[in-house]
């Protein structure tokens, strides 16, 4: 029998019908968390359903094992009920991740993520297009399924400067309007104004990796943070204290949604927030039209039927969701008559490579992870690539708020076993003196990476959870391996008496920068949403989040899903009646 | 853990069999770590081995306190009595294979040898001469460095021992420029995060809404 049947009747007979909205919302995080905004000061009325609930300064802990170790900011237990599973080809038997990527709570991942907020780089648009231009067609790695995105860096400029000065983003620009500045990122795609606000503190150590990469003929300049570096709409400057990854801030000093967006949505009187909400399915008419959500919350049944339908969860959920709501319209899930749901997934590769032992204290345990320093200049297409068998590169980052137990779990650079006494007086030297480089890669879509249901495994609801296909790639471990010998260079000239080099060869398993799946594109052919992030096959159901990426940029990517995310609302806006009907 | 199994079915039958919400309370439940175990995971027998390996891992000696005197066995025994309950077989099966290791290879218990001898048999592990007890040897190892350098609320780190080990000045709500800076060491903080003026009750809020 086919699960949308039975779902169709469960409406009828068991779960009880809402009164019809606006706008349903399926997860209020990240994506969702500044679309509400321009929707609700648009008069529209949304209800959004959040399988977490609301989190409260108090819930936030300087605190390693809780945030870290224990994974507990968060204030559902769905997401260890919904990781996927993962495995590298198609004739093995996937297995469940460890620990969730996922986040349930109004605000979403906003809440514990680092707020490193970039632009993605002009390059990124255009991959292929600059690629075969600059070095041919043979230069697209093999197996490869990039294109350019429908809508250029231009484009999406103007959200880019909503959502830095709408959540608050603390940076230097490198390129205004034109104007390159060396404080900044000089490779970045020009920008209408500068951030509105200075970069986080600087300190000795980003002031000594600056000097160093400067030394080197890098161009170096701090991380761009949705923190704020000074106080900004009556909430606080950050307070530096070295708990904000994985954690909340306990001064609403981070600028999640739960603190930005979202309130001021509220204010609207339009929004309507549904805590503990687990949605369950999308339903369509016979004509493929989403009609509303299905969600289960605290035990009962309900239909929230919508003019419009946002799907706006974490890439696996929202790709899963779509597999799971089958029906008349759409045997194969939702918008899936081409088979383009799962496909063009993209894991990040990220990773700390290199690491570096120093001769003095960097006293890094205190600020944040978004307090850095970034060197761009092997990322993109921003040096010549002829002759070296990839395209892209990474970006570099050197950070602080180092935990002590991830400290004590230090390499110790064979000079001393990994336990002992001996071992006790090499981390009692050295806990404080080391570091690694986070390189992030651009990352491609290929045939071999898909997301799919779990033939197996199930969550609580009876519903498989997401499976992760991911084979063996070429190009992104050939841009690492690059981009870690130019952090080699950079750790020997800040000083570092002993340089380590892990290559990434793997890429990730889950990934925390989990991007496509439900890409955009110009043709439902290949592509599941159009240009401005409604489905081809369904135009009033709009999809928000990373699902809908269609290249990976060598950095963190919540800053280009946000812009992306404001933009499909301020479309829905401007196009309510052709789209709602 | 068992858990009662529960499908769609159960839930959408509407019914008052099992409502979901209790199912999600009953999960949500931590015994707060500020309590000591009801009941210890491990017995005498267990803990002794695990008292007598993280005390190689992370000895007494010059530097300070190790691991047994900074309460990382209680750090351990209460993670598998609660947090990782699930691991725990896994775990005690774990020690157990490392006194039959031991009792094989030097001919008594591993609590009983000479503190070398008992290096000599971790030495041995580390260097895959005991390819069933790598996973437990990292595993026990990654545990010991929780429970060393963790907050000391969780059981270990007993008198902030750890944190002076490796110089971490401590977990505190606010930091000043002067405390992020290389030129002089940053002033150690060693106030009970939970207590009074610290954040509050450890699970305040985290039951939020369930």
């Amino acid at each position: 029998m086919p699960a949308a049947w039975v779902r169709n009747t469960l409406v009828k007979t068991m779960a009880t019908n809402l009164k019809p909205v606006d706008v349903v919302v399926v997860g209020l995080g990240a994506a969702a968390g500044v679309a509400v905004l321009p929707l609700t000061r648009a008069g529209i009325k949304v209800t959004a359903l959040e399988a977490g609930s609301w989190m409260q300064p108090g819930d936030f802990k300087a605190d390693e094992i809780h945030n870290n170790v224990r994974r507990r900011v968060t204030t559902g237990t769905k997401v260890w009920d919904e990781i996927p599973t993962f495995r590298t080809g198609p004739d093995q038997r996937a297995r469940q991740g460890a620990a969730p990527t996922m986040m349930n709570a109004v605000g979403g991942t906003s809440i514990h993520y680092y707020a490193n907020s970039w632009r993605f780089h002009p390059w990124d648009f255009k991959v292929r297009s600059e690629t075969v231009l600059r070095y041919g067609a043979s230069a697209i790695p093999k197996g490869s399924t990039v294109e350019d995105w429908p809508l250029t860096y231009d484009d999406l400029e103007p959200f880019y400067d909503t959502i830095e000065y709408e959540i608050g983003v603390s940076g230097k620009a490198g390129n205004l309007q034109g104007k390159i500045d060396h404080k900044g990122n000089v490779f970045e795609g020009a920008r209408r104004r500068e951030y509105p606000m200075p970069p986080l503190r600087d300190t000795d150590f980003t002031e000594m990796m600056q000097a160093a990469a400067r030394k080197t003929g890098f161009n170096p300049h701090r991380s761009p943070a949705a923190i704020n570096s000074q106080p900004r709409n009556g909430r606080s400057a950050c307070a530096y204290h070295g708990y904000c990854d994985t954690g909340g801030c306990h001064i609403k000093a981070k600028n999640s949604t739960a603190v930005t967006t979202i309130p001021a949505a509220q204010k609207t009187g339009n929004l309507t927030i549904v805590e503990r909400a687990h949605v369950t399915r999308i339903l369509t008419d016979d004509n493929g039209k989403a009609t509303g959500a299905l969600y289960v919350r605290d035990g009962r049944e309900y239909f929230q039927p919508a003019k419009v339908v946002l799907l706006a969860s974490y890439t696996y959920e929202n790709v899963r969701m779509m597999l799971l709501s089958k029906s008349k319209a759409f045997p194969n899930g939702l918008a899936n008559n081409h088979g383009q749901v799962g496909k063009h997934y993209i894991g990040h590769w990220a990773n700390r490579e290199v690491t570096g032992l120093f001769p003095v204290d960097l006293n890094i345990w205190y600020g944040a992870n978004a307090q850095g320093v970034v060197v761009n200049n092997w990322a993109e297409d921003n040096f010549d690539h002829n002759g070296l068998g990839f395209i892209g590169g990474a970006s570099l980052t050197v950070n602080h708020e180092v935990h002590p137990i991830a400290a004590s779990a230090m390499p110790t650079f064979g000079r001393a076993p990994q336990w002992g006494s001996k071992w006790k007086k090499f981390v009692s030297q050295n806990a404080g003196r080391w570091l690694g480089v986070y390189a992030q890669c651009n990352s491609l879509p290929y045939e071999n990476t898909w997301l799919d249901l779990d033939p197996e495994v199930k969550d609580k609801l009876g519903d498989p959870v997401c499976r992760i296909t991911s084979g063996p790639k070429v190009n992104e471990p050939r841009a690492s391996a690059y981009a870690a010998k130019k952090a080699e260079e950079w750790f020997r000239a800040a000083g570092a008496i002993e340089v380590i080099t892990v290559p990434n060869t793997e890429g990730p398993n889950l990934s925390t920068h989990a991007t496509g799946g439900t890409r955009m594109g110009p043709k439902a052919e290949s592509s599941v949403v159009d240009p401005y992030g409604f489905a081809h096959e369904s135009p009033n159901l709009g999809i928000l989040g990373g699902s809908t990426l269609v290249t990976h940029g060598a950095r963190n990517p919540t800053l280009t899903i946000q812009a992306l995310s404001w933009r499909t609302a301020e479309h829905l806006v401007k196009n309510w009646k052709s789209i709602a009907g | 853990m068992k858990e009662t199994p529960i499908t769609r079915r159960t839930i959408l039958a509407g019914a008052t069999l099992i409502p979901l919400t209790a199912i999600r309370r009953a999960e949500a439940q931590t015994p707060t770590p500020l309590a000591p175990a009801m009941n210890p995971a491990m017995n005498m027998e267990q803990r002794k081995i695990l008292d007598a390996f993280i005390d190689r891992i992370i000895p007494k000696d010059e530097l300070g306190p190790g691991a047994v005197e900074c309460g990382v066995g209680d750090y351990i025994d209460r993670c598998l009595a609660d947090y990782l309950a699930a691991e725990k077989p896994l775990f005690l099966d774990g020690l157990a294979n490392l006194d039959v290791f031991a009792l094989r290879t030097q001919g008594v218990a591993f609590a009983s040898l000479t503190a070398d001898k008992q290096d000599a048999v971790l030495m041995a592990i580390d260097n895959s001469q005991a390819p069933n007890l790598r996973g437990f040897f990292n595993r026990a190892r990654r545990l010991t460095l929780e429970g060393m350098f963790g907050d000391p609320v969780y059981g270990g780190n007993k008198n902030f021992a750890g944190w002076d080990l490796i110089r971490y000045p401590g977990a505190k709500l606010a930091v000043g420029p002067e405390d992020q800076s290389m030129k002089s060491a940053p002033k150690p903080f060693r106030k009970e995060l939970y207590g009074a003026g610290g954040m509050g009750e450890k699970h305040a809020g985290e039951n939020n809404g369930h």
